[in-house]
């Protein structure tokens, strides 16, 4: 087992946003998890990430942990490579290795082009690609990913998808929030977050 | 490993801080604009006072634009000071917390942005402090760069408090504002203070011991250690806050 959720409850005030959540994911399943605005599925990933504290259950993982925020967070006067450097080092890969993955994520999602670009001159499609790449970077045996192809191309989106399948091979845990219901076939399970519940 | 990560970190926020070049020719132009409007509205006149750190019976003599540009160069180090590490500190919190995530430790974070902030105020202290003698010749110059180096400790300390607690820019640039109008800025003036209804208050301002140590080194043979160790434990007490409140809003579960 990758991750195992277990009773996880999370207020603001008196609004119950997540109300005993229970999952698990097994290596090398592709899991998704819709809800309207506002359901909670950002908080969910940001709890597993660790990112979220002071709320009720508790998560198990196991294994190494790729996140890829809904929002980009970049640096904005850093580079494209710069970013590739410094997040290499935060997860411990060397430097021979961390230029290799570099350098087949930016091929594989085609922004070489872009890689002594400062961010600040970039468009919202390639901000995304670098914040979803920085979560592949280290190839973790865990990816959460919060909506993660806004701003893609139709290129890039299948792209996007092409890369999943092949991670999924490796053993790889998914999780992904989505609002698109049209991605139900390509997951192996689909959850709904209504009301704090997972349906 | 962690000097490793200390190492990029630091480069990399250095790089961040080079390429904002506004921010850059703003801390160049802003004490040059002070020390300007000081050159063309201050008279030649002498004007003795007192310093609350000397005894009683001490008079400093010197004319009013020569304290006014040693005033303006303490004011100008610790307003700069203080907006850098703000920025510093506040500005990619949410990508740090990010890092941390990812593997940094909260503590290489804090301590790449400790060593850059405390190379911008040795640069600032430096580069005020040569300008300050070009305009008015100070009688101690390396004390006085000293001097100004712990007004952008205890302020640049104060900022990175400021940046830790408060989450909005514009709220923490009012904040900072604030407080070095008062303090650095206005009740410090050795003019003002000599006057004051309530010397008291002054005291516990965190540019008083600065602003006696920078006035003392600059014009004075008098020493200024008291006053330069009570700023540090000022500035130490700041520092340590800040680093518990952004350990605390970056540790991960």
């Amino acid at each position: 087992m990758i991750l195992e959720l277990e009773h996880i409850a999370k207020s603001f005030g008196k609004n119950k946003v997540l109300r005993d959540i229970s999952f698990q994911l097994e290596a090398g399943t592709l899991t998704g998890i819709v809800g309207e605005n506002g359901s909670g599925k950002s908080v969910l990933m940001e709890i597993i990430v660790g990112v979220r504290r002071a709320y009720q259950g508790t998560v198990k993982i196991n294994g190494s942990i790729g996140y890829c925020p809904q929002k980009a967070m970049l640096f904005p006067h850093l580079t494209v490579g710069e970013h590739f450097n410094y997040f290499s080092v935060a997860y411990g890969i060397d430097s021979r290795q961390s230029k290799k993955r570099a350098e087949e994520l930016l091929l594989h999602f085609n922004f070489k082009k872009y890689r002594e670009e400062k961010i600040i001159n970039l468009s919202g499609g390639t901000q995304q690609k670098l914040n979803l790449s920085i979560a592949l970077l280290h190839e973790p045996s865990l990816l959460i990913l919060d909506e993660p192809y806004n701003g893609f191309d139709w290129d890039t989106y299948q792209r996007f998808w092409e890369y999943t399948g092949h991670l999924k091979k490796r053993g790889c845990a998914i999780l992904i929030v989505t609002h698109l219901l049209s991605e139900k076939e390509r997951l192996d399970r689909m959850y709904e977050l209504e009301n704090g519940i997972l349906l | 490993m962690t000097g490793n990560k200390i190492i990029i970190s630091l480069s990399m926020i250095l790089r961040m801080l080079v390429r904002q070049k506004i921010v850059i020719i703003l801390l160049l132009i802003i004490p040059a604009f002070f020390f300007t409007i000081v050159e063309f509205t201050t008279s030649n006149r002498l004007l003795p006072f007192q310093l609350a750190s000397l005894d009683d019976d001490v008079f400093i003599n010197i004319s009013e634009k020569g304290i006014s540009f040693i005033f303006f160069a303490v004011a100008s180090t610790g307003f700069l000071v203080s907006f850098l590490a703000l920025n510093l500190i506040q500005k990619n919190n949410e990508i740090n917390r990010r890092l941390v995530i990812c593997g940094y430790h909260p503590i290489e974070l804090l301590t790449s942005i400790l060593l850059s902030l405390l190379l911008a105020i040795l640069l600032i202290a430096l580069y005020v402090g040569l300008l300050t003698h070009i305009f008015y010749p100070i009688d101690h110059p390396g004390r006085f760069i000293l001097g100004l180096a712990l007004i952008g400790f205890v302020y640049g300390s104060y900022g990175l408090v400021v940046g830790s607690l408060i989450k909005g820019e514009l709220e923490g640039i009012l904040i900072i504002v604030l407080l070095v109008n008062i303090d650095v800025g206005w009740l410090q003036n050795p003019l003002f203070y000599a006057e004051a209804q309530n010397q008291l208050i002054i005291k516990f301002l965190p540019a008083y011991f600065p602003s006696q140590t920078a006035i003392i080194t600059a014009v004075t043979n008098y020493s200024a250690t008291a006053a330069a160790m009570s700023g540090i434990v000022y500035g130490l007490v700041f520092l340590i806050s800040s680093m518990l409140f952004f350990f605390f809003k970056m540790r991960t579960k």
